[in-house]
Formats: structure tokens, C-alpha cells, sequence
């Protein structure tokens, strides 16, 4: 201990700040200065510094084995077998699939921020609730929030209102006309969604964030209309219509060709055309 | 596993025990789970370092009662972790030197973390061992950054007066 008095608390907070790397320049280029001229505040920060060094060189505390067997058992990834875990899980069988979601939603949100309800809606309620957001788009005076057959204004549109915008390939020449975007609320949560035009029948295409995952295309009914669900691109798409199937089918696999399903990069506004 | 390793950390400095810690982490989980019902996750590791924070006092408060009252909760020490608190400052009237900080050996350095306020603890915890940001720990700890501020220099001070003091012994 030495003779200096401890510093008012306010420089010492600052000293702190600076410590952390938490002062912007300005600031940190006139604390530098007082400390320059005020032996306390130096003092103050010196000692902080070896706190903080004293702290760099205890161990951190590593994810052993049998930890990561435990958490593994109970999520259930690492393997079938995991129920021989060294320490036996205190969940029930029951809890293992709720805590696989659980780490799951907690990668999904990890690489994105993106919400994490969508691992806990079975996909029948999806498709239902997909379906009925498609029949009140029918009822409604228009089935668009934003009407436009160019991708460049309906993707920025859905970009400036949720923040999200998938793929919408220029379908026209093949008699698949984009009409335009809303937003649909599924489960609680805006989803971006698209709506093509075949003829005189309308397709709605939901874009559902999701993780990496590719597969389908997986055809429905639900409600009478024909649905059908695909992941790629950073999303799980559903479309629903009441084309008749082949068209639909048809229309589904000309999108996936144009938006380049096969890669995985949700915020790519480069489209194959 | 993102974050987990983080929630680890965490739980492992606020309980002090190796075994608690992973029953706090995995209780975590589960209420994790719970929470995710609906709504976006915009800061996935504070959010899940909050969750492993509220299991910890809870799962603590039900399995090792004795834990509060050595975490200092409700003491002395306690209330001079909250901000405006005059009196803090005649426990250390002097700033305590870096060369004696220097000379703590790992297990003394273990003990002074232990012996923090778990108020004060947390706020070390989180920035030390989590390297979080002062905006993130604001997150987790759901108070201002004012707030973390003074706690986190008010733990440094804490821990530095009790290192230098344990080598002079």
C-alpha cells in the first residue's frame, strides 16, 4: 500500500473503462494525458491491470468429457448411445427431444439472431396456418401489401419491413408472374411471402427463416389446397395454391432452379436467372 | 456448442463448485427451452447467460441455502455493492499496489473471487471470464451500464486490496 489516496470514484470507474477497452479514443487520449500527470489514476489503472493479469492466469474451466456426455445424453447428439453417459441424466426420456430443440434454436440463433419458435410448430400446424393465411389473401381487396412484378422492388420492401427477403426469381417468361409481397404473421412471428400469379390463380410462397438445411420439395393437401414444403436457402418455403398439382409441382421445382436452392446463403439477392 | 462453454463459465465462478455448475448449466437449458416459446433472440449469449444467472440463484438457493449467505447476499458487503454507497470507500482509503497484486499466487486469486459479494462477483465473472461487454453484461444483469460499471470497479478494488493484502501477510 502506498500513501495515495483512493481515487473519486467517477476516475475510477473511467480508469476501469480504459482498462477494458471501453473508452472511445477521444477519451481514452485525455485519460492517458491526466494519467500522465496524476500519479492516483496511474496507480489506480496499474493496479488494475495486474488484477486483471492475476485473473488472465488462473485455469478457465474446460467442458469435460463427462460433461459433454451428460449434456449429450440428454440432447440426444451425440449418438444413440448416449443413455450410457457417465453420469446419468436426471431428465426424463421425454425432455430429451424438448432439449435437442433447445440447443438447436440456440445454434440457430447463435449464427443468425433469428427467432426460434419454429422448431416447436409441427408442420401441420405450419401448413395450416399457411393455408389459411393463403385463403384470407383471397378475401382480401388485394392479396399484396406491396404489388410489383419486379424482384428489385418487392425484395427491398420486405428487406425494410421485417428485415428479411427471400429469393423471388423473374418467373414470367415461364407464365409464373410475381404480383407482389406481404408480410404473414405464422405462429406468432412476420414471415416474408411472395405472391406469384399462374393464369388466373394466385401462389403464395411463405419463406420461413430456418437453419442450413436443404430438402424436398414435399407435396401437401391441406384444406383443399395443394401445398408443397422445401428447406434451402437459409429457408423453409412453403407454397400453396389451388393450381392443380403438376402445375404447382411445376412451379415449385422452375423457383428452386432460379433462386439456386441448393445453397444456403439466406441473404443472397444475386438470382439465377 | 456456442455458448455453452460461456454458460459453463459462468454457472462454474458464480456457484464455485464444479458440480454445481453443470446441474445449473443443464437446469439452464431446460428453461431455456421453456423461454423460446415464441419471440426473436437478438443477443443469444447474454440471453442465455441471463437464463444460467436466474438457475444459478435458484438452483442454489434450493440445493446449498448456505450459499446466499457466503455469497455475501443481504450482508454488509452485500449493500456496498449498490451504487451510491458512501461508505464503501473507508474499507480501502488506499489504492493498493500493482507489485503486490503481481506476487498472488492461482489459489489465493481463486480464494478472493470466491470471497466477492456475489453481487460484485457476477460483474467480474462476466467480464473477466466471459469477456463480455459492458453493454452485454448490462444485458445479462438487466441494469445500467452505470450500474456495472461501479460494481465492476468496486469488485477490481475489492480483489486487488485483497491480493496485495494476503502478500504482505
Amino acid at each position: 500500500m502506498t500513501e495515495a489516496r483512493l481515487l473519486p470514484e467517477a476516475d475510477l470507474m473511467l480508469v476501469n473503462a480504459l482498462a477494458d477497452g471501453e473508452l472511445d479514443a477521444p477519451s481514452a487520449a485525455a485519460l492517458e494525458r491526466r494519467m500522465a500527470d496524476e500519479p492516483a489514476l496511474r496507480q489506480s489503472y496499474d493496479a488494475i491491470v495486474a488484477t486483471r493479469e492475476a485473473l488472465g492466469r488462473l485455469e478457465r474451466p474446460a467442458m469435460d468429457a463427462g460433461f459433454l456426455d451428460r449434456i449429450g445424453s440428454v440432447v440426444g447428439a451425440f449418438g444413440p448411445d448416449a443413455a450410457s453417459a457417465r453420469r446419468p441424466s436426471r431428465w426424463k426420456a421425454d425432455w430429451r427431444a424438448l432439449a435437442a430443440s433447445v440447443l438447436v434454436a440456440v445454434l440457430v440463433a447463435g449464427s443468425g439472431g433469428y427467432w426460434l419458435g419454429t422448431n416447436t410448430m409441427s408442420q401441420q400446424n405450419i401448413a395450416d396456418l399457411v393455408a389459411s393465411s393463403h385463403r384470407r389473401s383471397l378475401l382480401a381487396a388485394s392479396p399484396v401489401d406491396i404489388a410489383s412484378s419486379s424482384r428489385h422492388t418487392v425484395k427491398p420492401w420486405l428487406d425494410s419491413r421485417i428485415g428479411i427477403s427471400p429469393p423471388a426469381p423473374d418467373l414470367a417468361a415461364k407464365g409464373f408472374v410475381l404480383v407482389g409481397g406481404r408480410v404473414d404473421v405464422i405462429g406468432g412471428h412476420a414471415v416474408p411471402t411472395l405472391v406469384y400469379r399462374h393464369n388466373e390463380h394466385l401462389i403464395t410462397v411463405v419463406a420461413e427463416p430456418a437453419g442450413a438445411a436443404i430438402s424436398g420439395p414435399r407435396d401437401s393437401q391441406t384444406d383443399g389446397y395443394n401445398m408443397v414444403n422445401w428447406s434451402g436457402n437459409g429457408f423453409d418455403y412453403w407454397a400453396v395454391s389451388d393450381l392443380e398439382r403438376p402445375e404447382l409441382d411445376g412451379f415449385v421445382a422452375r423457383y428452386i432452379a432460379a433462386s439456386g436452392a441448393g445453397k444456403n446463403d439466406q441473404s443472397s439477392s444475386t438470382i439465377a436467372q | 456448442m456456442p455458448h455453452l462453454k460461456d454458460a459453463l463459465a459462468f454457472a462454474r465462478w458464480l456457484t464455485g463448485s464444479r458440480d454445481d455448475a453443470e446441474d445449473v448449466v443443464q437446469e439452464a437449458c431446460l428453461r431455456a427451452y421453456a423461454s423460446i416459446g415464441g419471440g426473436t433472440v437478438l443477443r443469444p449469449r447474454a440471453w442465455l447467460l441471463a437464463i444460467v444467472r436466474n438457475a444459478a440463484f435458484t438452483w442454489m438457493a434450493k440445493n446449498r441455502p448456505k450459499w446466499l449467505l457466503a455469497s455475501g447476499d443481504g450482508t454488509e458487503m452485500d449493500r456496498l455493492a449498490e451504487t451510491g454507497e458512501a461508505s464503501f470507500t473507508d474499507l480501502l482509503t488506499r489504492t493498493p499496489e500493482a507489485e503486490l497484486i503481481r506476487k498472488a499466487d492461482m489459489a489465493a486469486v481463486r480464494e478472493a473471487v470466491a470471497a466477492l459479494p456475489v453481487r460484485l462477483r457476477e460483474v467480474l465473472i462476466l467480464r473477466e471470464f466471459n469477456d463480455l461487454s459492458y453493454r452485454d453484461i448490462a444485458d445479462v444483469l438487466a441494469v445500467p451500464i452505470g450500474t456495472v460499471m461501479s460494481r465492476l470497479s468496486r469488485a477490481r478494488l475489492l480483489l486487488a486490496a485483497s491480493l496485495a493484502e494476503g502478500c504482505r501477510d
